[in-house]
Protein backbone atom coordinates (compact mmCIF):
# COMPACT_ATOMS: atom_id res chain seq x y z
CA UNK A 1 0.00 0.00 0.00
CA UNK A 2 2.69 2.43 1.09
CA UNK A 3 6.37 1.67 0.91
CA UNK A 4 8.92 4.27 1.94
CA UNK A 5 12.67 3.66 1.88
CA UNK A 6 15.27 6.09 3.11
CA UNK A 7 12.99 9.13 2.82
CA UNK A 8 14.85 12.35 3.37
CA UNK A 9 13.52 15.90 3.22
CA UNK A 10 15.81 18.88 3.62
CA UNK A 11 15.15 22.59 3.41
CA UNK A 12 18.50 24.22 2.99
CA UNK A 13 20.46 23.29 6.10
CA UNK A 14 17.44 22.01 7.99
CA UNK A 15 16.68 18.30 7.82
CA UNK A 16 12.98 17.71 8.48
CA UNK A 17 13.05 13.99 7.72
CA UNK A 18 16.37 12.18 8.02
CA UNK A 19 16.05 8.89 6.18
CA UNK A 20 13.01 6.90 7.31
CA UNK A 21 11.46 3.60 6.18
CA UNK A 22 7.73 2.96 6.45
CA UNK A 23 5.45 0.14 5.37
CA UNK A 24 1.69 0.42 5.52
CA UNK A 25 -0.37 -2.62 4.60
CA UNK A 26 -3.74 -2.63 2.91
CA UNK A 27 -6.65 -2.40 5.34
CA UNK A 28 -4.71 -1.28 8.38
CA UNK A 29 -4.77 1.85 10.47
CA UNK A 30 -1.26 3.17 10.81
CA UNK A 31 -0.39 5.91 13.28
CA UNK A 32 2.61 8.22 13.08
CA UNK A 33 3.28 9.52 16.56
CA UNK A 34 5.60 12.26 17.63
CA UNK A 35 5.95 15.74 19.02
CA UNK A 36 5.60 18.92 17.00
CA UNK A 37 8.51 19.22 14.61
CA UNK A 38 9.21 15.48 14.62
CA UNK A 39 8.64 15.36 10.85
CA UNK A 40 5.18 13.78 10.78
CA UNK A 41 3.44 16.37 8.62
CA UNK A 42 6.41 16.62 6.28
CA UNK A 43 6.28 12.84 5.83
CA UNK A 44 2.54 12.96 5.08
CA UNK A 45 3.05 15.76 2.57
CA UNK A 46 5.50 13.60 0.67
CA UNK A 47 2.99 10.72 0.65
CA UNK A 48 0.29 13.10 -0.63
CA UNK A 49 2.54 14.32 -3.41
CA UNK A 50 2.81 17.89 -2.05
CA UNK A 51 6.21 17.77 -0.45
CA UNK A 52 9.45 17.43 -2.35
CA UNK A 53 11.77 14.74 -1.09
CA UNK A 54 15.51 15.15 -1.33
CA UNK A 55 16.27 11.45 -1.00
CA UNK A 56 14.81 7.96 -0.88
CA UNK A 57 12.03 6.16 -2.69
CA UNK A 58 8.30 6.39 -2.04
CA UNK A 59 5.49 4.25 -3.42
CA UNK A 60 1.85 4.97 -2.55
CA UNK A 61 -0.74 2.60 -4.07
CA UNK A 62 2.02 1.55 -6.44
CA UNK A 63 2.59 5.11 -7.63
CA UNK A 64 5.32 7.66 -7.00
CA UNK A 65 3.51 10.64 -5.47
CA UNK A 66 6.17 13.06 -6.69
CA UNK A 67 5.59 12.29 -10.38
CA UNK A 68 2.21 10.52 -10.48
CA UNK A 69 0.09 12.73 -8.25
CA UNK A 70 -2.56 13.06 -10.96
CA UNK A 71 -3.19 9.30 -10.93
CA UNK A 72 -3.08 9.19 -7.14
CA UNK A 73 -5.56 12.03 -6.58
CA UNK A 74 -8.74 10.06 -7.18
CA UNK A 75 -7.73 7.21 -4.91
CA UNK A 76 -6.60 9.28 -1.96
CA UNK A 77 -8.55 11.27 0.64
CA UNK A 78 -6.65 13.89 2.61
CA UNK A 79 -7.36 15.89 5.75
CA UNK A 80 -4.89 18.70 6.26
CA UNK A 81 -3.64 19.62 9.70
CA UNK A 82 -5.70 22.79 9.54
CA UNK A 83 -7.82 24.90 7.27
CA UNK A 84 -8.54 24.34 3.64
CA UNK A 85 -12.00 25.89 3.81
CA UNK A 86 -13.53 28.80 1.98
CA UNK A 87 -14.90 30.36 5.16
CA UNK A 88 -17.67 32.29 3.39
CA UNK A 89 -19.29 29.16 1.96
CA UNK A 90 -21.93 27.28 3.92
CA UNK A 91 -21.50 23.66 4.97
CA UNK A 92 -23.83 22.47 2.22
CA UNK A 93 -22.21 24.70 -0.44
CA UNK A 94 -18.81 23.34 0.56
CA UNK A 95 -19.95 19.75 0.11
CA UNK A 96 -21.79 20.57 -3.13
CA UNK A 97 -18.64 22.12 -4.55
CA UNK A 98 -16.71 19.07 -3.38
CA UNK A 99 -19.18 16.86 -5.23
CA UNK A 100 -18.35 18.66 -8.48
CA UNK A 101 -14.60 18.61 -7.94
CA UNK A 102 -13.78 15.19 -6.53
CA UNK A 103 -13.65 12.23 -8.91
CA UNK A 104 -15.27 9.79 -6.47
CA UNK A 105 -19.07 9.71 -6.35
CA UNK A 106 -20.80 10.50 -3.07
CA UNK A 107 -23.67 12.63 -1.78
CA UNK A 108 -23.60 15.68 0.49
CA UNK A 109 -26.71 14.34 2.23
CA UNK A 110 -24.99 11.12 3.28
CA UNK A 111 -22.06 12.99 4.83
CA UNK A 112 -24.24 15.63 6.51
CA UNK A 113 -26.07 12.73 8.09
CA UNK A 114 -23.00 10.68 8.98
CA UNK A 115 -21.11 13.57 10.55
CA UNK A 116 -24.15 15.09 12.26
CA UNK A 117 -23.98 18.39 10.39
CA UNK A 118 -27.55 18.36 9.10
CA UNK A 119 -28.77 21.19 11.29
CA UNK A 120 -25.70 23.28 10.40
CA UNK A 121 -26.02 22.90 6.62
CA UNK A 122 -26.88 26.54 5.89
CA UNK A 123 -24.29 27.96 8.29
CA UNK A 124 -21.12 29.57 6.91
CA UNK A 125 -17.97 27.56 7.67
CA UNK A 126 -16.56 30.63 9.49
CA UNK A 127 -19.38 30.31 12.06
CA UNK A 128 -18.81 26.62 12.85
CA UNK A 129 -17.27 25.50 16.13
CA UNK A 130 -13.84 23.88 16.03
CA UNK A 131 -15.35 20.42 16.40
CA UNK A 132 -17.90 20.98 13.65
CA UNK A 133 -15.21 22.27 11.32
CA UNK A 134 -13.10 19.22 11.96
CA UNK A 135 -16.11 16.99 11.24
CA UNK A 136 -16.71 18.72 7.93
CA UNK A 137 -13.00 18.35 7.27
CA UNK A 138 -13.17 14.60 7.86
CA UNK A 139 -16.31 14.34 5.72
CA UNK A 140 -14.37 15.87 2.82
CA UNK A 141 -11.42 13.52 3.38
CA UNK A 142 -13.59 10.39 3.32
CA UNK A 143 -15.74 11.66 0.43
CA UNK A 144 -16.47 8.75 -1.91
CA UNK A 145 -14.68 6.32 0.41
CA UNK A 146 -11.16 6.46 -1.07
CA UNK A 147 -8.83 3.45 -0.93
CA UNK A 148 -6.37 5.37 1.21
CA UNK A 149 -7.17 8.13 3.70
CA UNK A 150 -4.43 10.33 5.16
CA UNK A 151 -5.40 12.31 8.26
CA UNK A 152 -3.08 14.87 9.85
CA UNK A 153 -3.97 15.18 13.52
CA UNK A 154 -7.68 14.42 13.04
CA UNK A 155 -8.63 14.99 16.68
CA UNK A 156 -6.31 17.78 17.84
CA UNK A 157 -8.36 20.32 19.77
CA UNK A 158 -11.48 18.17 20.00
CA UNK A 159 -13.40 17.47 23.19
CA UNK A 160 -13.46 13.82 24.38
CA UNK A 161 -16.92 13.15 22.95
CA UNK A 162 -16.03 14.50 19.48
CA UNK A 163 -12.80 12.57 19.60
CA UNK A 164 -14.68 9.37 20.34
CA UNK A 165 -16.97 9.99 17.37
CA UNK A 166 -14.04 10.66 15.09
CA UNK A 167 -12.50 7.37 16.18
CA UNK A 168 -15.75 5.62 15.27
CA UNK A 169 -15.67 7.16 11.80
CA UNK A 170 -12.05 6.09 11.32
CA UNK A 171 -12.83 2.55 12.45
CA UNK A 172 -15.75 2.45 10.00
CA UNK A 173 -13.30 3.17 7.22
CA UNK A 174 -11.22 0.20 8.25
CA UNK A 175 -14.30 -2.01 8.44
CA UNK A 176 -15.04 -0.98 4.85
CA UNK A 177 -11.59 -2.25 3.87
CA UNK A 178 -9.92 1.15 3.54
CA UNK A 179 -6.42 1.97 4.67
CA UNK A 180 -5.84 4.87 7.04
CA UNK A 181 -2.63 6.71 7.87
CA UNK A 182 -2.92 9.28 10.63
CA UNK A 183 -0.69 11.40 12.79
CA UNK A 184 -1.38 12.20 16.39
CA UNK A 185 0.20 13.45 19.59
CA UNK A 186 -2.26 11.42 21.61
CA UNK A 187 -1.03 8.08 22.80
CA UNK A 188 -4.50 6.89 23.72
CA UNK A 189 -5.58 7.63 20.18
CA UNK A 190 -2.90 5.38 18.74
CA UNK A 191 -3.74 2.77 21.34
CA UNK A 192 -7.45 2.91 20.50
CA UNK A 193 -7.12 2.92 16.73
CA UNK A 194 -3.83 1.83 15.29
CA UNK A 195 -2.80 -1.64 14.19
CA UNK A 196 0.75 -0.46 13.92
CA UNK A 197 2.57 2.69 14.91
CA UNK A 198 5.83 4.45 14.22
CA UNK A 199 7.11 6.97 16.71
CA UNK A 200 9.03 9.77 15.06
CA UNK A 201 11.49 11.98 16.79
CA UNK A 202 13.75 14.62 15.23
CA UNK A 203 13.14 13.39 11.68
CA UNK A 204 13.73 9.71 12.41
CA UNK A 205 11.57 6.73 13.29
CA UNK A 206 12.63 5.89 16.84
CA UNK A 207 10.34 2.90 17.44
CA UNK A 208 7.97 0.98 15.19
CA UNK A 209 5.77 -2.10 15.15
CA UNK A 210 2.45 -3.29 16.52
CA UNK A 211 1.58 -1.90 19.91
CA UNK A 212 2.05 -5.26 21.63
CA UNK A 213 5.48 -5.70 20.02
CA UNK A 214 6.56 -2.26 21.12
CA UNK A 215 5.22 -2.70 24.61
CA UNK A 216 6.78 -6.16 24.98
CA UNK A 217 10.19 -4.83 23.98
CA UNK A 218 10.11 -2.24 26.73
CA UNK A 219 10.70 -2.81 30.43
CA UNK A 220 7.60 -3.03 32.61
CA UNK A 221 7.43 -1.06 35.80
CA UNK A 222 5.94 -0.54 39.18
CA UNK A 223 5.72 2.43 41.45
CA UNK A 224 4.80 3.18 45.03
CA UNK A 225 4.94 5.92 47.62
CA UNK A 226 6.96 5.23 50.77
CA UNK A 227 6.24 6.73 54.19
CA UNK A 228 8.50 9.69 55.16
CA UNK A 229 11.93 8.81 56.52
CA UNK A 230 12.44 5.57 54.61
CA UNK A 231 15.62 5.97 52.60
CA UNK A 232 16.84 2.43 52.01
CA UNK A 233 15.64 0.01 49.33
CA UNK A 234 16.26 -3.64 48.54
CA UNK A 235 18.58 -4.68 45.72
CA UNK A 236 16.59 -4.83 42.46
CA UNK A 237 17.55 -5.86 38.94
CA UNK A 238 15.71 -2.94 37.30
CA UNK A 239 16.50 0.76 37.30
CA UNK A 240 15.19 2.76 40.22
CA UNK A 241 14.06 6.37 40.08
CA UNK A 242 13.76 7.85 43.53
CA UNK A 243 11.91 10.99 44.56
CA UNK A 244 11.56 12.20 48.16
CA UNK A 245 8.98 9.52 48.83
CA UNK A 246 8.04 8.18 45.41
CA UNK A 247 9.79 5.14 43.97
CA UNK A 248 9.59 4.15 40.35
CA UNK A 249 11.18 0.96 39.04
CA UNK A 250 11.54 -0.13 35.43
CA UNK A 251 12.53 -3.73 34.96
CA UNK A 252 12.61 -6.67 32.59
CA UNK A 253 11.82 -8.97 35.52
CA UNK A 254 8.60 -7.54 36.92
CA UNK A 255 7.70 -10.59 38.98
CA UNK A 256 11.15 -11.00 40.56
CA UNK A 257 11.67 -7.35 41.42
CA UNK A 258 8.13 -6.86 42.67
CA UNK A 259 8.45 -9.93 44.91
CA UNK A 260 11.73 -8.62 46.32
CA UNK A 261 10.25 -5.15 46.86
CA UNK A 262 7.11 -6.37 48.60
CA UNK A 263 9.13 -8.85 50.71
CA UNK A 264 11.39 -6.04 51.81
CA UNK A 265 8.43 -3.81 52.67
CA UNK A 266 6.77 -6.58 54.69
CA UNK A 267 10.00 -7.48 56.57
CA UNK A 268 10.75 -3.81 57.35
CA UNK A 269 7.16 -3.02 58.24
CA UNK A 270 6.90 -0.27 55.64
CA UNK A 271 3.36 0.77 54.67
CA UNK A 272 3.25 1.37 50.86
CA UNK A 273 0.66 3.61 49.31
CA UNK A 274 -0.27 4.14 45.62
CA UNK A 275 1.23 0.78 44.66
CA UNK A 276 0.89 0.15 40.93
CA UNK A 277 2.40 -2.38 38.55
CA UNK A 278 1.90 -2.32 34.81
CA UNK A 279 3.51 -3.29 31.54
CA UNK A 280 5.12 -0.40 29.71
CA UNK A 281 2.56 2.03 28.34
CA UNK A 282 3.01 3.89 25.13
CA UNK A 283 3.51 6.92 27.36
CA UNK A 284 6.60 5.29 28.89
CA UNK A 285 7.95 4.46 25.46
CA UNK A 286 7.31 7.96 24.23
CA UNK A 287 9.07 9.31 27.27
CA UNK A 288 12.03 6.97 26.76
CA UNK A 289 12.38 7.98 23.12
CA UNK A 290 12.45 11.64 24.00
CA UNK A 291 14.84 11.39 26.92
CA UNK A 292 17.22 9.12 25.01
CA UNK A 293 17.30 11.61 22.17
CA UNK A 294 18.12 14.43 24.55
CA UNK A 295 21.15 12.66 25.95
CA UNK B 1 -30.53 8.81 -5.80
CA UNK B 2 -29.25 5.38 -6.73
CA UNK B 3 -25.66 4.31 -6.94
CA UNK B 4 -25.94 4.04 -10.70
CA UNK B 5 -26.95 7.66 -11.22
CA UNK B 6 -24.30 8.75 -8.78
CA UNK B 7 -21.60 7.05 -10.76
CA UNK B 8 -22.84 8.40 -14.05
CA UNK B 9 -23.11 12.01 -12.84
CA UNK B 10 -19.73 11.96 -11.25
CA UNK B 11 -17.69 10.06 -13.77
CA UNK B 12 -18.85 12.37 -16.55
CA UNK B 13 -17.41 15.35 -14.68
CA UNK B 14 -14.88 16.59 -17.22
CA UNK B 15 -11.84 18.71 -16.36
CA UNK B 16 -13.67 21.69 -17.90
CA UNK B 17 -16.80 21.21 -15.81
CA UNK B 18 -14.68 21.09 -12.66
CA UNK B 19 -12.92 24.33 -13.57
CA UNK B 20 -16.29 25.94 -14.32
CA UNK B 21 -17.74 24.74 -11.01
CA UNK B 22 -14.92 26.28 -8.99
CA UNK B 23 -14.84 29.46 -11.12
CA UNK B 24 -18.60 29.93 -10.59
CA UNK B 25 -18.14 29.54 -6.83
CA UNK B 26 -15.26 32.04 -6.82
CA UNK B 27 -17.34 34.54 -8.82
CA UNK B 28 -20.20 34.14 -6.36
CA UNK B 29 -17.78 34.85 -3.51
CA UNK B 30 -16.47 38.04 -5.15
CA UNK B 31 -20.03 39.33 -5.47
CA UNK B 32 -20.90 38.20 -1.93
CA UNK B 33 -17.94 40.02 -0.39
CA UNK B 34 -18.93 43.68 -0.32
CA UNK B 35 -15.41 45.06 0.12
CA UNK B 36 -14.08 43.15 -2.86
CA UNK B 37 -17.16 43.88 -4.94
CA UNK B 38 -16.78 47.62 -4.35
CA UNK B 39 -13.02 47.85 -4.80
CA UNK B 40 -12.75 45.59 -7.83
CA UNK B 41 -16.01 46.24 -9.70
CA UNK B 42 -17.67 49.50 -8.68
CA UNK B 43 -14.50 51.57 -8.25
CA UNK B 44 -13.03 50.93 -11.72
CA UNK B 45 -16.43 51.47 -13.31
CA UNK B 46 -17.12 54.68 -11.41
CA UNK B 47 -13.64 56.05 -12.16
CA UNK B 48 -13.94 55.08 -15.82
CA UNK B 49 -17.26 56.89 -16.20
CA UNK B 50 -16.06 59.88 -14.18
CA UNK B 51 -13.04 60.32 -16.45
CA UNK B 52 -15.19 60.00 -19.53
CA UNK B 53 -17.34 62.89 -18.30
CA UNK B 54 -14.39 64.98 -17.16
CA UNK B 55 -12.07 64.69 -20.15
CA UNK B 56 -14.26 63.32 -22.93
CA UNK B 57 -17.10 64.69 -24.95
CA UNK B 58 -17.45 66.22 -28.40
CA UNK B 59 -15.62 69.48 -27.60
CA UNK B 60 -12.67 67.74 -25.92
CA UNK B 61 -9.19 68.54 -27.27
CA UNK B 62 -7.55 66.02 -29.65
CA UNK B 63 -5.91 63.17 -27.76
CA UNK B 64 -8.40 63.35 -24.89
CA UNK B 65 -10.18 60.28 -26.22
CA UNK B 66 -6.96 58.29 -26.05
CA UNK B 67 -6.31 59.41 -22.46
CA UNK B 68 -9.81 58.46 -21.36
CA UNK B 69 -9.63 55.05 -23.05
CA UNK B 70 -6.16 54.38 -21.62
CA UNK B 71 -7.28 55.43 -18.13
CA UNK B 72 -10.31 53.17 -18.35
CA UNK B 73 -8.36 50.22 -19.67
CA UNK B 74 -5.57 50.83 -17.16
CA UNK B 75 -7.84 51.02 -14.15
CA UNK B 76 -9.76 47.89 -15.13
CA UNK B 77 -6.58 45.94 -15.83
CA UNK B 78 -4.88 47.06 -12.62
CA UNK B 79 -7.62 47.43 -10.01
CA UNK B 80 -10.26 45.25 -11.58
CA UNK B 81 -8.13 42.30 -12.65
CA UNK B 82 -4.55 42.47 -11.33
CA UNK B 83 -5.28 43.46 -7.73
CA UNK B 84 -8.41 41.30 -7.42
CA UNK B 85 -6.74 38.20 -8.83
CA UNK B 86 -3.72 38.68 -6.56
CA UNK B 87 -5.93 39.09 -3.49
CA UNK B 88 -7.96 35.99 -4.28
CA UNK B 89 -4.87 33.87 -5.00
CA UNK B 90 -3.14 34.95 -1.79
CA UNK B 91 -6.30 34.52 0.31
CA UNK B 92 -6.90 31.02 -1.04
CA UNK B 93 -3.32 30.02 -0.45
CA UNK B 94 -3.30 31.52 3.04
CA UNK B 95 -6.39 29.56 4.11
CA UNK B 96 -4.90 26.42 2.50
CA UNK B 97 -7.79 26.19 0.08
CA UNK B 98 -5.41 25.85 -2.86
CA UNK B 99 -3.69 22.97 -1.11
CA UNK B 100 -6.95 21.26 -0.33
CA UNK B 101 -8.27 21.77 -3.87
CA UNK B 102 -5.20 19.98 -5.13
CA UNK B 103 -6.55 16.82 -3.49
CA UNK B 104 -9.60 16.95 -5.79
CA UNK B 105 -9.86 15.93 -9.44
CA UNK B 106 -8.79 19.43 -10.53
CA UNK B 107 -5.43 19.76 -12.24
CA UNK B 108 -3.04 22.42 -10.94
CA UNK B 109 -3.55 24.46 -14.08
CA UNK B 110 -7.33 24.08 -13.86
CA UNK B 111 -7.21 25.22 -10.25
CA UNK B 112 -5.32 28.41 -11.12
CA UNK B 113 -7.56 29.13 -14.10
CA UNK B 114 -10.67 28.72 -11.95
CA UNK B 115 -9.22 30.95 -9.22
CA UNK B 116 -8.35 33.89 -11.51
CA UNK B 117 -11.20 33.45 -14.02
CA UNK B 118 -13.80 35.48 -12.09
CA UNK B 119 -11.48 38.52 -11.93
CA UNK B 120 -10.93 38.29 -15.68
CA UNK B 121 -14.61 37.84 -16.52
CA UNK B 122 -15.66 40.68 -14.21
CA UNK B 123 -12.90 42.91 -15.62
CA UNK B 124 -13.97 42.12 -19.15
CA UNK B 125 -17.57 42.94 -18.22
CA UNK B 126 -16.42 46.35 -16.93
CA UNK B 127 -14.66 47.02 -20.22
CA UNK B 128 -17.83 46.17 -22.13
CA UNK B 129 -19.84 48.58 -19.98
CA UNK B 130 -17.24 51.33 -20.45
CA UNK B 131 -17.06 50.67 -24.19
CA UNK B 132 -20.83 50.90 -24.56
CA UNK B 133 -20.80 54.06 -22.48
CA UNK B 134 -18.00 55.50 -24.61
CA UNK B 135 -19.82 54.65 -27.84
CA UNK B 136 -23.07 56.22 -26.66
CA UNK B 137 -21.43 59.43 -25.43
CA UNK B 138 -18.92 59.38 -28.31
CA UNK B 139 -16.07 59.91 -25.81
CA UNK B 140 -13.47 57.90 -27.61
CA UNK B 141 -13.97 56.43 -31.03
CA UNK B 142 -11.15 54.23 -32.31
CA UNK B 143 -10.11 54.51 -35.95
CA UNK B 144 -8.54 51.04 -35.92
CA UNK B 145 -10.02 48.31 -33.73
CA UNK B 146 -7.10 45.88 -34.08
CA UNK B 147 -4.66 47.57 -31.63
CA UNK B 148 -7.52 48.08 -29.17
CA UNK B 149 -8.33 44.36 -29.22
CA UNK B 150 -4.62 43.61 -28.81
CA UNK B 151 -4.45 46.02 -25.86
CA UNK B 152 -7.40 44.32 -24.15
CA UNK B 153 -6.27 40.74 -24.74
CA UNK B 154 -2.57 41.41 -24.09
CA UNK B 155 -3.41 43.58 -21.10
CA UNK B 156 -5.51 40.84 -19.51
CA UNK B 157 -2.74 38.27 -20.01
CA UNK B 158 -0.27 40.72 -18.50
CA UNK B 159 -2.55 41.44 -15.51
CA UNK B 160 -3.10 37.73 -14.80
CA UNK B 161 0.58 36.71 -15.06
CA UNK B 162 1.51 39.73 -12.93
CA UNK B 163 -1.03 38.61 -10.32
CA UNK B 164 0.48 35.10 -10.24
CA UNK B 165 3.97 36.56 -9.87
CA UNK B 166 2.89 39.05 -7.19
CA UNK B 167 1.24 36.28 -5.18
CA UNK B 168 4.68 34.68 -4.89
CA UNK B 169 6.08 37.69 -3.00
CA UNK B 170 2.93 38.32 -0.93
CA UNK B 171 3.04 36.49 2.41
CA UNK B 172 -0.51 37.27 3.61
CA UNK B 173 -3.83 38.63 2.32
CA UNK B 174 -3.36 41.91 4.23
CA UNK B 175 0.02 42.40 2.61
CA UNK B 176 -1.44 42.13 -0.89
CA UNK B 177 -2.75 45.69 -0.52
CA UNK B 178 0.87 46.84 -0.40
CA UNK B 179 2.55 44.39 -2.77
CA UNK B 180 0.14 45.24 -5.60
CA UNK B 181 0.69 49.00 -5.29
CA UNK B 182 3.91 49.45 -7.31
CA UNK B 183 2.73 47.57 -10.36
CA UNK B 184 -0.71 49.20 -10.17
CA UNK B 185 0.93 52.63 -10.38
CA UNK B 186 3.33 51.63 -13.14
CA UNK B 187 0.56 49.98 -15.14
CA UNK B 188 -1.89 52.84 -14.78
CA UNK B 189 0.69 55.63 -15.10
CA UNK B 190 2.49 53.94 -17.98
CA UNK B 191 -0.71 53.33 -19.91
CA UNK B 192 -1.94 56.90 -19.50
CA UNK B 193 1.41 58.53 -20.29
CA UNK B 194 2.12 56.49 -23.39
CA UNK B 195 -1.38 57.04 -24.73
CA UNK B 196 -0.41 60.66 -25.46
CA UNK B 197 3.40 60.59 -25.78
CA UNK B 198 3.58 60.75 -29.58
CA UNK B 199 4.88 57.58 -31.14
CA UNK B 200 6.06 59.64 -34.08
CA UNK B 201 9.11 60.49 -31.96
CA UNK B 202 10.74 57.13 -32.62
CA UNK B 203 12.98 56.74 -29.51
CA UNK B 204 9.95 57.18 -27.25
CA UNK B 205 8.61 53.92 -28.63
CA UNK B 206 11.07 52.29 -26.25
CA UNK B 207 8.62 53.17 -23.45
CA UNK B 208 6.74 50.08 -24.61
CA UNK B 209 9.16 48.14 -22.41
CA UNK B 210 7.80 49.68 -19.22
CA UNK B 211 5.33 47.04 -17.94
CA UNK B 212 1.83 48.00 -18.98
CA UNK B 213 2.91 51.07 -20.95
CA UNK B 214 2.44 49.15 -24.18
CA UNK B 215 -1.29 49.17 -23.45
CA UNK B 216 -1.28 52.98 -23.73
CA UNK B 217 0.66 52.89 -26.99
CA UNK B 218 -1.84 50.46 -28.48
CA UNK B 219 -4.71 52.75 -27.40
CA UNK B 220 -2.96 55.69 -29.10
CA UNK B 221 -2.57 53.62 -32.28
CA UNK B 222 -6.25 52.68 -32.15
CA UNK B 223 -7.12 56.39 -32.09
CA UNK B 224 -4.62 57.56 -34.74
CA UNK B 225 -4.83 54.50 -37.00
CA UNK B 226 -1.04 54.54 -37.42
CA UNK B 227 -0.81 50.88 -36.43
CA UNK B 228 1.28 49.75 -39.34
CA UNK B 229 3.10 53.01 -40.08
CA UNK B 230 6.86 52.68 -39.90
CA UNK B 231 8.31 53.74 -36.57
CA UNK B 232 11.79 53.28 -35.17
CA UNK B 233 14.11 51.73 -37.81
CA UNK B 234 11.14 51.34 -40.12
CA UNK B 235 9.48 48.73 -37.89
CA UNK B 236 5.68 49.09 -37.77
CA UNK B 237 4.61 51.10 -34.72
CA UNK B 238 2.52 48.25 -33.29
CA UNK B 239 5.52 45.93 -32.99
CA UNK B 240 7.38 47.40 -29.97
CA UNK B 241 4.14 47.56 -28.01
CA UNK B 242 3.38 43.92 -28.76
CA UNK B 243 6.92 42.87 -27.86
CA UNK B 244 6.63 44.79 -24.58
CA UNK B 245 3.37 43.09 -23.65
CA UNK B 246 4.56 39.61 -24.55
CA UNK B 247 7.92 40.13 -22.87
CA UNK B 248 6.49 41.16 -19.50
CA UNK B 249 3.83 38.46 -19.60
CA UNK B 250 6.56 35.87 -20.18
CA UNK B 251 8.75 37.33 -17.42
CA UNK B 252 5.89 37.34 -14.90
CA UNK B 253 4.72 33.93 -16.07
CA UNK B 254 8.17 32.39 -15.66
CA UNK B 255 8.63 33.99 -12.25
CA UNK B 256 5.31 32.53 -11.13
CA UNK B 257 5.92 29.11 -12.67
CA UNK B 258 9.32 28.80 -11.01
CA UNK B 259 8.40 30.06 -7.55
CA UNK B 260 4.67 29.56 -7.14
CA UNK B 261 3.76 28.29 -3.68
CA UNK B 262 0.60 26.34 -2.94
CA UNK B 263 1.23 26.29 0.76
CA UNK B 264 1.48 29.32 3.08
CA UNK B 265 4.27 27.71 5.09
CA UNK B 266 7.92 28.17 4.25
Amino acid sequence: MIEVRGLEVRYGDFTAVAGIDLDVRRGEIFALLGTNGAGKTTTLEVLEGFGTRTGGTVSVLGLDPATERAALRNRLGVQLQEGGFVEELTVLETLQLWQKLVGRPDRPERLLERFELNDRRTVAVSKLSGGEKRRLDLAMAVWGSPELVILDEPTTGLDPESRRRTWDAIQELQEAGRTVVLTTHYLEEAEALADRVAIMHAGRVAVRGTLSEIVAAQPSGFSATLPPGVTDLPGLSGTVERGAEAVRVRTNDLQGDLTAFLGWAAARGVQLSDLRAAPASLADIYHTVRTEEQR
Amino acid sequence: MTAATLTSTSSTASPTSRVLALAATEAKLVLRNRTVAVSSILMPLALGIFWAFSFGGRDAPPGAGAIVAALQLGVVLSMGIYVTATQILVARRHSRVLKRMRTTGLSDRGLLVATVAPSVVLGFGQLVVLAVFGAVTRTAVPVDAVPLVLAVVGGIVLAVTAALATSVVTPSPERSQITTLPLTFVLLGGAVATSVIPLTIAPLQALAFVPGAAVGQLVQLAMTGATWSPGFAGIPMVVPALVGLVLWSVVFGLLAARNFRWDPRR
